[in-house]
């Protein structure tokens, strides 16, 4: 029987892999380029901040300083405007005391007097104005002195004319308008304001350059920060179409992602079935030449009981020839010499070997079938009661569990609804297991627990029995390997068959074990397992 | 006086044949076997050449057959005898090493009277045979034609 080309389908399975590293690739190097643009967006965003936060308070000071400046202006306006009130006062006081002298009108001493109580006040006005300036201090002291003589000056002439000395107080009057007095006083007050006049220009320069500061650096810092916002605006820009992109290609490579795992999927279920057929047709195959093999080893069996029997009667012949028939030693159970005794017990146990081994061969193809057999089964889900279920099962194996000295214990399991042979199967390999690797002399308590978690049914079953090395604990899973001593009946196929059927419900199975600590085998399974959670091959 | 009945032997495998034969001949019957080793061979026997099956005509026949056939599968030869209007009476023995109960389900809709898995365990397999030449010789087998 010539089957052929049953591996090709082992190759397909990766095909897809190349396209699914390259989608992969691309979204491991965009977030990167993302961070950087972020961060720049953030650098950007601070030096804007940071450039607003400067012109606001440079412009703040700014203006605060040509206020200032502005004040000191006016300081020097009010300054000379003092000087100039002082000075009128001094005019006024002198004219009304000319007034006075000529016409002896009361009027003219009233105003005179005016004049000469106000001269004193406006001098400490000015002085208290001027209270800033070194300069203009020493100028008040100067024009301070000055006014002072002249007030005496007037008090002399007014004396003199209430005395009618009107000669004498009109030779004081044009004495003193010939002498230097007023000609100080003028001199100082005009050096005051020259000396205001340069503070003014000085002042006014001043306070015109803040203002230009002030106005140049609004302007530059707006534009600044017009232009960091259009710079802002034009990354966001980017940005957004950079993520438009990125949606584009993440909306592909998510179509793309699906039809890829939809033809991977397929081509994983081809292999699948390719393999259990190739299992199939292997086993099924190999189990023909056995019949052969077993078939004419019997025979040859059967011929070996013939030789020997002649052997024996011929050696019998050839020893005592005249004496016994032929016949006689067809009935009668011959004897074999020594060397041909041996010979037919070598004969007999090559034989049996060839028959023992082919017996086993048997079984573990038998194995490979059944499981192969139950790979292919269709599994039904329904609701099951667990507990009575698994009552089921070890009332079935009662007098197994009384031969080991074993108690069962079974406590409330979840319901669930999955496929009820494929759980029968798997809780008495468990449960069988766990009865036939007792310690021996050693009471066995065996306990089934459940509970539930996330949508997912926890079983678990544990014993106290002899345990298995934790180096063993991937391999117990694996087709006809066994662990510990092997001192028990079996082929090793009923984790495998166990695993094989969890992973079929959508579950997982792990194990915790010490060696002579005992075993507890946990079983996750989906509580509500339908067709459609894990697509079977059709 | 009615023909013999003839045994047609449908088996790829030459050793398998070999011990169905003898085991045949040791049940004590000895009856005509015409072996076959592929399905075509057996098929143009059966059938003829044209496929009428005139050469079989009033011929009493049993047939036993393997399923897997290098050419064709033994269903197809199995529907095709419970098909053709001279053979369709004619008893069908399946012998066959697979024991699958699809397969035996199918072979017996399609009309087989007899399905018998291979045992690999050789007394069983000659008990198993021994049984079917004992079978064979009580059975009365209808001859093809009317």
């Amino acid at each position: 029987m010539a089957r052929s080309g049953v591996p090709v389908a082992l190759q397909i399975v990766y095909s897809g892999e190349s396209k699914f590293l390259s989608v992969r690739r691309e979204f491991v190097v965009s977030p990167d380029a993302m961070r950087r643009r972020a961060i720049g967006q953030i650098l950007l965003l601070t030096a804007g901040f940071l450039v607003l936060v400067a012109v606001s308070t440079a412009s703040v000071i700014l203006v605060n300083k040509s206020r200032e400046d502005n004040a000191w202006v006016v300081h020097t306006v009010e300054v000379e405007n003092q000087t100039n009130a002082l000075l009128l006062e001094i005019r006024r006081a002198e004219s009304a005391a000319r007034g006075y002298l000529v016409s002896s009108g009361p009027e003219f001493l009233t105003d005179h007097k005016e004049a000469v109580a106000a001269i004193v006040p406006e001098l400490d006005k000015l002085a208290h104005l001027v209270g800033d300036n070194p300069v203009q201090s020493q100028n008040v002291t100067k024009l301070r002195s000055a006014v002072e003589a002249r007030l005496a000056q007037f008090a002399q002439e007014i004396s003199l004319i209430e005395r009618d000395d009107r000669a004498g107080a009109a030779a004081l009057v044009s004495e003193v308008a010939g002498g230097n007095m007023p000609t100080a006083i003028r001199d100082v007050a005009d050096t005051m304001r020259v000396e205001e006049d340069r503070q003014f220009a000085l002042r006014t320069a001043n306070a015109d350059r803040s203002q230009q500061l002030a106005s140049i650096v609004t302007l530059a810092g707006s534009g600044l920060v017009v232009a960091l916002a259009g710079l802002s605006v034009l990354l966001v820009r980017r940005s957004t179409r950079a993520r438009d992109e990125a949606e584009v290609k993440l909306r592909d490579a998510n179509l793309n992602l699906e039809s890829t795992i939809d033809e991977r999927t397929a081509d994983l279920r081809e292999a699948n079935n390719e393999i259990q057929r190739f299992a199939y047709i292997v086993s099924h195959d190999l189990r023909s030449p056995l019949v052969n093999i077993m078939g004419f080893t019997s025979e040859l069996d059967e011929l070996r009981g013939d030789i020997f029997k002649r052997i024996a009667a011929l050696s019998r012949a050839a020893a005592s020839a005249p004496s016994i028939p032929e016949i006689a030693a067809d009935s009668a159970e011959p004897e074999l010499g020594a060397t041909d005794q041996q010979l037919a017990r070598d004969f007999a146990e090559a034989l049996g070997f060839i028959k023992s081994s082919i017996g086993k061969m048997d079984r573990l193809i038998s194995a490979i079938l059944n499981l192969n057999r139950e790979g292919r089964r269709q599994f039904e889900p329904m609701k099951i009661e667990t507990n009575e279920l698994i009552e089921g099962i070890v009332a079935t194996m009662a007098h197994q569990a009384a031969e080991a000295d074993a108690k069962i214990r079974i406590e409330p399991l979840p319901q669930i609804i999955s496929d009820r042979l494929a759980l029968e199967q798997i809780f008495s390999n468990l449960i069988d297991n766990a009865l036939k690797y007792l310690r021996p002399g050693v009471p066995g308590h065996i306990t089934i627990r459940g509970r539930t978690k996330l949508g997912f049914a926890i079983f678990e079953v544990a014993d106290n029995g002899r345990g298995i090395d934790p180096r063993d604990h991937q391999r117990i899973f694996d087709l006809f390997r066994r662990a510990g001593p092997q001192d028990k009946p079996g082929q090793g196929i009923g984790l495998a068959h166990v695993r094989a059927l969890v992973r079929r419900l959508g579950g997982t199975m792990s194990l915790w074990s010490e060696l002579h600590n005992g075993s507890t085998f946990t079983i996750t399974l989906p509580i509500a397992w339908t067709v459609s959670n894990r697509s079977e091959n059709s | 006086m009615k023909k013999p009945v003839t045994i047609v032997m449908v088996e790829d495998d030459d050793g398998h044949a070999r011990l169905i034969e003898r085991n045949i001949r040791r049940s004590g019957v000895d009856n005509e076997i015409v072996p076959f080793t592929n399905g075509t061979a057996a098929v143009n026997y059966l059938f003829g050449k044209d496929g009428k099956g005139q050469e079989r005509k009033g011929e009493a026949l049993v047939i036993l057959l393997d399923l897997n056939l290098p050419d064709m599968t033994g269903a197809e030869i199995l529907q095709q005898i419970k098909a053709h209007k001279y053979l369709k009476r004619a008893p069908v023995v399946v012998l066959t090493t697979t024991d699958d109960c699809q397969e035996i389900k199918r072979c017996y809709e399609l009309g087989c009277n007899l399905y018998i898995t291979k045992p690999v365990n050789y007394e069983s397999f000659a008990n198993a045979i021994r049984q079917l030449g004992l079978f064979f010789s009580v059975i009365k087998v209808p001859s093809a034609a009317t």
